[in-house]
């Protein structure tokens, strides 16, 4: 029986999908709707605790876009993100979780710094080393969790998660021994604690200078990398089967996927992409001065995991989400001339940063609640 | 268990008077009237979207009505959601389970419950209803272990837990055997004879409402079209109501449910495609399964010992009481579980089983029991769907057109008549009927040597039906060899060309469609050996 489809001659005409363009009008809406009421609560707060709302949203914009050089700045800050969020999107297509992309990230970075600063050699192929070895230990960490899952079943949220505390340890450790990470002694600084050594200039990525603003040229090679994430997703055998497997395992596995094959190659995707990502910040100069320190990361691997969690894994989305989300990173700075205190102007970006998802997980959940109301009316 | 209600009170137990809802533009019930009374089981007939589900939605609350009245013992009453209705003691037994497959028995029927319990009482209780209705249901027994017919009992025991004067059944028998039909029919005859319930029993199979009602309504697209006491019905009467044309009986009765015209017709029914199918063309068969021993992922045997040839062109049916080997069996051929011993063959050569798509790269498709769990991806579109097996068809070095799958599943889509508002429409929307057909299509677009369909009719309406079992004879006819695997003995009585009954994971017993004896078959289903069975 189908309550929704009433008598026989009219299948499935009540339920078919609503045009694709409608969709995406009712999201865009629902965004726009969604920021408009955050801005209007911290304009609210703002005013209530004596501050001024409008200085705080030009703050706001001033450290993303406006002010001279910031939004090179936010480029800087989004390339991260953006490869986080990719390898993210990927992995939530194969139905494996990975939330443990902070860990990958640093264990990434740390790889990338031994190698950055011990190579030695022509400084491009340095920098195309330190890329590739950053890669590959972030995927190493989150192969660790595949492996768990795939070997006793040991759940990947718990390892992933746990991960990082481990990832974070290791590399702190590393930081504080000589043959490792540790910078070696220098007269002009004063405290020798937890620093790596600096990466030499010919071994960062190139920066670009544009109208004031620069930015690593790796900007373009992340938007490169997200249009063939786009690609795979829409065109290849691989991502449609990937895609299977997240979504039914089972189809997946009668249809020749295999859970642990593509499993795994998910998860390691994700954990390189959140290495590379690690690397290329410490390559790239917006984080840390080309310096691995332990607070290096500095959540960026989570914002990665929001990123692609708010852009629903389109990789399309997830740059232009990244780059909403670096705006507010480099606009908060700005935060602090405007007078405002430090914890509402910390209430005003997670309102911010809650508006925008909101939305995404209403499309969830109504999606979700369509597909089932569907099925469930079905004889 | 029960207080003994008053009997032979005039007053009816529930009226629906003209009861209309529309979603949208399309009219589910139109003027609607439904009296249940006291002590009788009421049919309801209709095939699918006949509004049959949505009137009993109305009065388990779950919908509300655009117009008309509803009456509970005499008294007006508005049925705002299904906690109204349990307070009038209307209770639901739905076609689809809410079980929580992990926890016993006792423990689902204790769900939904608030505040403090008693598990000793409660598990007792539970014994108690499945003792008083001979319903045979252990309070604790892991749910997922269980049978689709225990499963069901066990949704009965959570209605009837809470005494209800009204009983709604919404096509209880769609996942039950024979065997077990008979005996939820014997429950339901208790509950309202003893104890003076009345019951709603909604349904699409005659024989059902035949043997089980005192009266029936039939209702075709969302109206009353006939309402009559059951003892003045026949078969060929109802199912003209229902489906408002003439039915040919013998070529629907496994939609309707009837095996006695089948079986009486088996001259001609048992070989429906003509003299080609008597003699397999191939001495190799099809498919050869030997000595197959499988446990499931709970460690017990689920096949022990197992034997099948299938060989070109013919349909061998696989019967047996659900619960016996058969989702195993499906399982295998479907490269979901390895094999611990035995042999598997597909045109004579060796197939690793349990290597995903290791079945249907060699040529073995499956239309399986459970479609969303393993036959279809919910989520993604009909086009995609129809690709999911061989995308590889369509793709050079990996990438593939999306504007040409679109265009092989529109040609896809018409030729299997799938109703759908397109290749872009999410599967989900579609319904289960054209759900089965996107698998069948599918299934056969990589031009497979073995079709295996597992309870490929079960859910389906009517029409849906007639063109499943016709298809699956132009499956054999074109050379493929078919393996019917259902617990409808109907619909293997009318496909097969032999029949096989699977008991414990083995077969236990093999005949020509031609020299079929019911009786036997009966036995072998209980598991009588055949040499007993003789």
């Amino acid at each position: 029986m189908r309550p929704a489809n009433g008598p026989k001659p009219a299948p499935a005409a009540a339920v078919t999908a609503p045009s694709r363009l409608r969709e995406a009008g009712v999201a865009a809406a629902m965004y726009l709707g969604c920021i408009a009421v955050a801005l209007l609560i911290s304009a609210i707060i703002v005013w209530l605790t004596g501050g001024s709302w409008q200085a705080v949203f030009s703050a706001l914009l001033d450290g993303s876009l406006r002010a001279p050089g910031r939004w090179g700045e936010t480029i800087g800050i989004a390339i991260p993100l953006v490869v986080v969020a990719l390898g993210t999107a990927i992995n939530g297509r194969a139905g494996v979780v990975n939330i443990g992309q902070e860990g990958q990230l640093m264990m990434g970075t740390a790889f990338a710094t031994y190698v950055g600063v011990n190579m030695g050699g022509p400084g491009p192929l340095v920098v195309v080393c330190l890329l590739i070895v950053g890669a590959a230990a972030g995927a190493m960490w989150a192969g660790i969790a595949s492996w768990l899952l795939y070997w006793r079943r040991v759940p990947e949220v718990l390892t992933t998660l746990l991960l990082i505390t481990v990832a974070s340890q290791a590399t702190g450790y590393a930081l504080k021994v000589d043959w490792l990470l540790l910078a070696p002694f220098r007269e002009d600084r004063s405290v020798r604690n937890q620093v790596s050594d600096q990466l030499a200039d010919d071994t960062r990525i190139p920066r670009l200078d544009i109208w004031g603003n620069d930015f690593p040229i790796s900007a373009f090679a992340v938007v490169l990398m997200a249009v063939i994430v786009f690609l795979l997703f829409k065109r290849s055998v691989w991502g449609f089967r990937m895609r299977m497997l997240g979504r039914n395992a089972r189809t997946a596995q009668r249809a020749g996927v295999s859970t642990v094959t593509y499993g795994t190659t998910a998860m390691l995707i994700s954990g390189a992409c959140a290495g590379l990502a690690g690397a290329m910040m410490l390559s790239g100069g917006d984080f840390g001065n080309y310096r691995f320190t332990p607070g290096f990361a500095n959540n960026i691997g989570w914002e990665g995991l929001l990123v692609a969690l708010v852009a629903r894994s389109h990789p399309v989305g997830i740059v232009v989400v990244a780059f909403s989300f670096a705006g507010l990173r480099a606009g908060s700075g700005f935060l602090a001339a405007t007078g405002v205190e430090r914890e509402i102007s910390q209430v005003v970006l997670a309102l911010l940063v809650l508006a925008l998802l909101v939305p995404p997980a209403i499309l969830f959940i109504r999606e979700r609640r369509r597909a089932l109301s569907a099925t469930r009316d079905r004889t | 268990m029960v207080e003994q209600r008053t009997a032979g009170t005039d007053v009816p137990a529930v009226r629906l008077a003209s009861i209309s809802k529309s979603f949208g533009a399309i009219t589910a019930c139109d003027r609607v009237d439904l009296t249940l009374h006291r002590g009788r089981i009421h049919g309801i007939l209709g095939e699918n979207g006949a509004g049959k589900s949505t009137l009993m939605k109305v009065l388990i609350g779950l919908v509300l009505p655009d117009r008309g009245t509803i009456e509970v013992d005499g008294e007006r009453c508005q049925i705002r959601d299904p906690h109204d209705a349990a307070a009038r003691g209307i209770g639901m037994v739905h076609q689809h389970f809410s079980l929580v497959e992990p926890l016993t028995v006792w423990e689902n029927v204790m769900l939904g419950d608030t505040g403090r319990f008693d598990a000793a009482a409660a598990r007792q209780r539970v014994a108690e209803i499945s003792e008083h209705y001979g319903l045979g249901v252990d309070p604790d027994a892991r749910v997922g272990e269980l049978s689709a017919g225990v499963r069901q009992r066990v949704e009965i025991i959570k209605c009837l837990r809470r005494d209800p004067g009204i009983l709604i059944f919404d096509e209880p028998t769609s996942v039950l055997t024979p065997g077990e039909s008979e005996r939820l029919f014997d429950v339901l005859r208790l509950a309202v004879r003893e104890e003076n319930r009345a019951v709603a029993l909604v349904s699409h199979k005659l024989d059902e409402i035949l043997h089980a009602t005192d009266e029936v309504t039939i209702m075709r697209a969302g109206a009353v079209v006939k309402r009559m006491e059951t003892s003045e019905a026949d078969a060929p009467m109802l199912a003209r109501a229902m489906v408002g044309r003439e039915v040919s009986l013998r070529s629907e009765a496994s939609a309707l449910g009837l095996v006695d015209s089948v079986v009486a017709g088996s001259g001609t029914v048992a070989d429906p495609s003509g003299d080609t199918h008597d003699e397999p063309a191939a001495t190799v068969p099809a498919l050869r399964l030997r000595d197959i021993v499988a446990r499931g992922s709970d460690g017990r045997v689920s096949l022990d010992g197992l034997n099948i040839d299938v060989f070109d062109s013919e349909i061998v049916g696989v019967a047996g009481v659900e619960g016996n080997g058969q989702s195993a069996l499906t399982d295998l051929l479907s490269s979901l579980v390895s094999v611990e011993a035995g042999i598997v063959e597909v045109d004579g050569a060796r197939v690793q089983p349990g290597r995903p798509g290791a079945m249907s790269d060699a040529g073995v498709s499956v239309v399986p029991e459970d479609r969303h769990a393993s036959g279809c991806v919910l989520d993604m579109t009909v086009a995609e769907n129809l690709f999911l097996v061989d995308i590889d068809r369509i793709a050079t070095r990996g990438i593939y057109d999306p504007a040409v799958m679109r265009r092989d599943a529109a040609r896809l889509i018409e030729e299997f008549e799938i109703q759908t508002a397109g290749p872009d429409a999410p599967f989900w929307s579609l319904s289960g009927g054209n759900q089965q057909r996107v698998v069948l299509a599918r299934e056969l677009s990589y031009s497979p040597r073995v079709l295996v369909a597992a309870q490929p009719t079960r859910g389906l309406d009517v029409g849906a039906i007639e063109w499943m079992t016709d298809r699956l004879r132009q499956v054999a006819d074109s050379g493929v060899g078919v393996l019917l695997i259902s617990s409808e003995l109907e619909e293997i009585l009318q496909l097969s060309d032999r029949v096989v009954v699977l008991f414990r994971g083995r077969i236990i017993g093999e005949m020509d469609r031609a020299e079929v004896d019911l009786e036997e078959l009966g036995l072998l289903l209980g598991g009588a050996s055949a040499e007993a069975a003789a």
